[in-house]
């Protein structure tokens, strides 16, 4: 799949590949109203990663409704809205525009934006918060409803755990983790909005582990993100537990890296003579 | 046939070779590509993940013969990226994505069109300097830079052989015109007559001050300006929302993707 935010609405990739080719779309996290976004400068680049503090840009749940949707199921692709709102009220209006989608396969419940003042980290902080959240949007929705956590926790176990007691059908990590970059010499934050969302390959094993402590934490399937850039890489995600893994900063340096690693993942299965995808998932073996 | 369509691409370097302050690369791909003078490519050739993303890159010139395509592109060593691309010898491997963005406007035939440049900016204006030739349409280039060693070679510049066709401008006044880009724009505006005035059209890309002063001077005088921007990018094709500029949409500020709907905007539209 991809990872929301770094896909746009999908069909940007069609002149690359044919995108029904993805375990699915997850599109750019939607609001009820189109939203304006930070100021720039939103990017700067770290050490293998990226700080971004977009401010959650999007045409609004009408317009997808009205002009995406349809160009993304024409296409045959398997699609996810990402969706996100200042308050509980907001998330549920999002929901329920797109549960009239038939051709929407699931909604990813955004509980973990860094670079937005209200709404998103703020529910997805606390116990409290990500479950009255969950709790809402569940009852507003038939669709199937991931939960997309944030890192920026210290006990991802159990954020995953209350989201599954709320309602969740799986949940999804990470999300970026925050970051600041500064300029030494004029003294300035470089971004715009100060701090912004590490992304990248710089925060892959920081996401393996809460993947994994995700993993033992529920029994609701667990999507793995954070770094993936190669069928390697995706491959650590399912030894630790995930079920199926999201790949967000690596589309753009190469806007094939959707596919390639899904044939990577095909070849190494192949060759390994691994018949089932959970033949292998969770197998990684530690000591003792 | 070159095709317009997007790709990304894996090449092999040609030639990349120092000139001054500046790099040419020659970079052999699959198949030839058309493109609109002003559009880009996202470019990374090193090993690693450090630097990240990809750089952007404007087409300075694309062609070759069919088994045999090539895109060039001129660029400033600024940076670590920049740096590792002119580190890379004859057969180096590089990934490319192009033709981005949307290029200049070069539609009206009848205009004289002003050509401007400031630095590097000079290899976004140079292919519409060459599609103007081929055009026989009627057009002037300004190039600026801070000293004389600082401009491009005078034999990469389309029209260079012909006299008072390109305006040399120096920031210490060592070559050409004393003073930028925009102070030469800005006198030559206020000498011409107003019919004069009335036929010209500006393309420019350089510094941002140096496109908001050009942009200020041609609305004092109502002359149509197409400005390129050089943004951060991520992804350079519209998916990650990061390279925005903020653009006037009726009474409000909008912010528009550089790479998508731009990279040339016109110089109206933005709020410098
Ligand atoms: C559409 C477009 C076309 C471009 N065409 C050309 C070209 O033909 N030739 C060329 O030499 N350059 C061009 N640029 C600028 C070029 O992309 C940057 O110089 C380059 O990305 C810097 O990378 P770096 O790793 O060397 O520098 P970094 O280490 O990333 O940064 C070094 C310095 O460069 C500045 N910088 C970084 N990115 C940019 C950028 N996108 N624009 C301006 N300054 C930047 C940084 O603020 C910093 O001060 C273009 C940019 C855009 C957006
Ligand atoms: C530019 C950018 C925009 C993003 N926007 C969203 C978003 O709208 N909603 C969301 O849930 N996550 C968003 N993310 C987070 C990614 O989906 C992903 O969780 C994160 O980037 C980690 O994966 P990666 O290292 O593979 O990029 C964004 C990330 C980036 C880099
Ligand atoms: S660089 Fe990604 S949208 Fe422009």
């Amino acid at each position: 799949m991809s990872a929301s935010g770094t896909f746009g609405y999908g069909l940007e990739f069609s002149p690359f590949y044919d995108i029904s080719r993805l375990g699915a779309v997850v599109v750019k996290g939607l609001s009820l109203l189109p939203t304006a976004g930070n100021a720039p400068q939103r990017i700067v680049e770290t050490p293998a990663g990226m700080l971004n503090a977009i401010g959650l840009q999007n045409i609004g749940v009408e317009r997808f409704v009205a002009d995406v949707a349809p160009r993304l199921a024409d296409a045959g692709a398997v699609f996810v809205a990402n969706i996100y709102g200042r308050t509980i009220e907001e998330y549920e209006g999002v929901a329920r525009r797109l549960s009239e989608l038939p051709a929407l396969a699931a909604i990813e419940l955004n509980a973990s934006c860094p670079n937005v003042k209200e709404g998103g980290i703020a529910f997805g902080s606390t116990s409290e918060g990500l479950s009255g959240l969950t709790r809402r949007v569940r009852s507003a929705t038939k669709k199937p409803l991931w939960v997309k956590l944030s890192p920026n926790v210290t006990d991802v176990g159990k954020m995953a755990r209350v989201a599954e007691e709320s309602g969740a059908d799986a949940v999804t990590l990470i999300n970026t983790l925050v970051g600041l970059a500064v300029d030494h010499r004029t003294r300035r934050p470089k971004l715009s909005n100060v701090t912004g969302g590490l992304s990248g390959p710089a925060i892959k094993p920081v996401a393996l582990r809460m993947v994994w402590e995700a993993c033992k934490a529920v029994r609701i399937p667990v999507v793995g993100i954070g770094g993936i850039q190669s069928a390697e890489d995706a491959l650590e995600f399912l030894l630790v537990g995930a079920a199926a893994v999201q790949v967000g900063t690596a589309n753009f340096r190469n806007p094939n890296a959707c596919v390639e690693i899904i044939e990577g993942i095909r070849e190494f299965f192949a060759r390994e003579k691994i018949a089932r995808l959970d033949d292998y998932r969770g197998g990684i073996l530690l000591r003792g | 046939m070159p095709s317009k369509a997007t790709r990304f691409v894996h090449g092999r370097i040609v030639r990349n070779t120092g000139h001054g302050i500046f790099y040419r690369m020659e970079v052999s791909i699959p198949d030839r590509i058309e493109f609109v003078p002003g559009q880009f490519a996202m470019v990374s050739g090193w090993p690693g993940n450090d630097p990240l993303l990809p750089r952007p890159l404007a087409i300075f010139r694309a062609g070759g013969t069919r088994s045999r395509a090539t895109v060039e592109f001129v660029y400033k060593v600024v940076g670590r990226g920049t740096a590792l691309l002119s580190g890379l010898h004859d057969g180096d491997p590089l990934s490319i994505t192009l033709p981005l963005g949307n290029g200049f406007d070069l539609g009206a035939p009848d205009r004289t069109w002003w050509l401007a440049g400031g630095g590097v900016g000079f290899s976004t204006v140079f292919p519409a300097g060459v599609a103007l030739s081929q055009g026989k349409a009627e057009f002037e280039m300004f190039l600026g830079s801070r000293t004389r060693d600082q401009l491009p070679p005078r034999e990469w510049i389309p029209g260079g052989d012909l006299p008072g066709r390109v305006h040399l401008c120096t920031d210490d006044g060592t070559a050409g015109f004393f003073g930028t880009v925009t102070d030469a724009i800005r006198e030559r505006l206020a000498a011409l007559s107003p019919p004069g005035r009335a036929r010209v059209s500006i393309l420019s890309c350089g510094p941002r001050e140096m496109l908001s002063g050009i942009a200020a001077a041609a609305a004092a005088h109502g002359v149509p300006t197409q400005v390129s921007l050089e943004n951060h990018m991520a992804c350079g094709f519209g998916v990650c929302w990061g390279c925005v500029a903020a653009v006037r949409d009726g009474d409000r500020t909008a912010y528009r993707r550089v790479c998508r709907e731009g990279p040339v905007f016109d110089a109206g539209e933005i709020v410098w």
